[in-house]
């Protein structure tokens, strides 16, 4: 058996060594199970760290848009401008609008406000609607009939997928909300505009659907809440693809929902393990 | 940035509101002492370290500095938000949970930020050797851990609370 030590193997996973080295490291981890076998247990201890890190993140990220949505009567920074900030502007205004951003009451009178503070419009009012807001009037004329009478099975998850990554152009994610009270429902393809949008549905044990939005592009990787009438939304990006988790039910558990999502890993795209059965005609006709 | 400056704060002080309250108070510092901010220095470095100084400017103020900067299990476990995505790795928040504040931040700036050596020293103002034997002796305990074998001596891990340039100011 090689000796090799824990201070070189951790160099190692961390890629931290020469090429030189690592290329050395790499011939005796081919040669002997025990260095192989504790390279893996490294790798393994430094992903849970990885994983464990990025939940706490989500949940702090969570709470910024938690904080920020619902402050119609106050200052309305987006997270995406306070970002912007910090990189093009001084450090004063950029912790400023960081601080704003994060929902804290500053008395700090003597510091001139940053011109990207923009004061607070009532929010789902803009001039033009974006998609988010079209897909969110459009959710407002489904009902729970809409989704329960005579409609195909799509039992099979990985060829709904591949079907909708096929339509958008790009891999997304089709969430299992099972644990959280809501059963997939169906899957279809909707369009805004001239482009693809793909709608994953959801029921749970009352009230109307949720419905899981995606659409090619990027976006704010941060979860952002708003409120058109009674549907509630949730949108981030991630992956080239822009999602909108709408529904008629509580915002904090919309955020929770989408916080979830978010946190799912995105899955590779399998084959179908069976012939397709159209599952309705929009899947079929891409769109 | 502000979510990663507010889970920076939680790791360190391990609870949920004690994060946001040295946070708070770190960036009114940081805005009142913004002349020290240096050009060309990235922008999270400094905050974070600014924050770890606020830290270590407080905690001197306790007559048991020691026993001030140890985290309870259950409030560290609360940091994972487990309630809302139902991900909580116990084993690992339990291992976080009993590390020093210092080792804590050091998993946190290269695993969780992404920062190399050199960064994450200037945040918690050590050397990068330092960093490395830190990431060394902590990767192995964990990996030990987690795989069952038998843990690594607890002296192994014990580290100062003060950065080795204050130590003889001290």
């Amino acid at each position: 058996m090689t000796e090799l030590s824990d201070e070189l193997l951790v160099a190692y996973v961390d890629g931290q060594l020469a090429r030189k080295q690592t290329r050395a490291v790499e011939k005796v981890l081919d040669q002997d199970d025990v260095i192989a076998a504790r390279v893996d247990a490294l790798k393994h201890a430094h992903a849970r760290l990885e994983a464990a890190f990025e939940a706490i993140l989500a949940g702090e990220e969570m709470d910024v848009s938690a904080v920020s949505a619902p402050a119609p009567d106050g200052i309305v920074i987006e997270w995406r401008t306070a970002k912007m900030a910090l990189a093009a502007i001084g450090i004063v205004a950029a912790l400023l609008l960081a601080i704003a951003g994060y929902g804290w009451p500053l008395s700090l009178p003597s510091i001139m406000a940053p011109p990207q503070v923009e004061t607070g419009a009532p929010q789902g009012v803009s001039e033009a609607p974006g998609w988010q807001e079209q897909m969110a009037r459009a959710h407002a004329l489904l009902s729970r009939d809409s989704l329960e009478v005579g409609l195909e099975s799509q039992a099979n998850r990985d060829f709904v997928t591949l079907q909708l990554a096929q339509i958008l152009g790009v891999n997304l994610k089709l969430p299992n909300l099972q644990p959280q009270g809501f059963r997939f429902v169906r899957a279809q393809a909707l369009r805004s505009g001239n482009e693809p949008v793909t709608q994953i549905l959801y029921l749970g044990s009352r009230g109307g659907p949720l419905a899981l939005y995606a659409k090619k592009g990027e976006g704010d990787d941060t979860l952002t809440a708003e409120q058109y009438g009674s549907i509630g939304t949730v949108t981030w990006a991630e992956g080239g693809v822009a999602y909108l988790l709408a529904g008629d039910v509580e915002d904090t558990v919309l955020m929770r929902l989408a916080t979830k999502v978010k946190l799912e890993p995105l899955l590779p795209l399998r084959a179908a393990s069976r012939p397709f059965t159209p599952v309705n005609g929009a899947l079929n006709s891409g769109g | 940035m502000m979510p990663r400056l507010k889970r920076f704060a939680d790791v360190l002080v391990g609870a949920r509101d004690e994060g946001t309250s040295l946070l708070g108070r770190a960036l009114r510092c940081m805005l009142d002492e913004q002349h020290r901010y240096q050009r060309g220095t990235s922008l999270d470095v400094w905050a974070f370290a600014e924050i770890y100084r606020q830290w270590l400017f407080e905690l001197r103020g306790h007559a048991l500095p020691v026993a001030q900067a140890k985290i309870d299990d259950a409030r560290f476990a609360e940091l994972f938000y487990p309630e809302v995505d139902g991900y909580l790795d116990a084993p690992v928040a339990a291992f976080l949970a009993g590390l020093p504040a210092q080792q804590r931040l050091t998993l946190l700036l290269v695993y969780g930020e992404g920062f190399n050596h050199e960064d994450a020293g200037r945040v918690l103002d050590v050397a990068p050797d330092t960093i490395a034997a830190r990431l060394v002796r902590i990767s192995a305990a964990l990996a030990d851990r987690l795989s069952a074998r038998p843990p690594a001596p607890a002296a192994a891990i014990v580290e100062t609370l003060y950065p080795e340039g204050l130590r003889g100011s001290l």
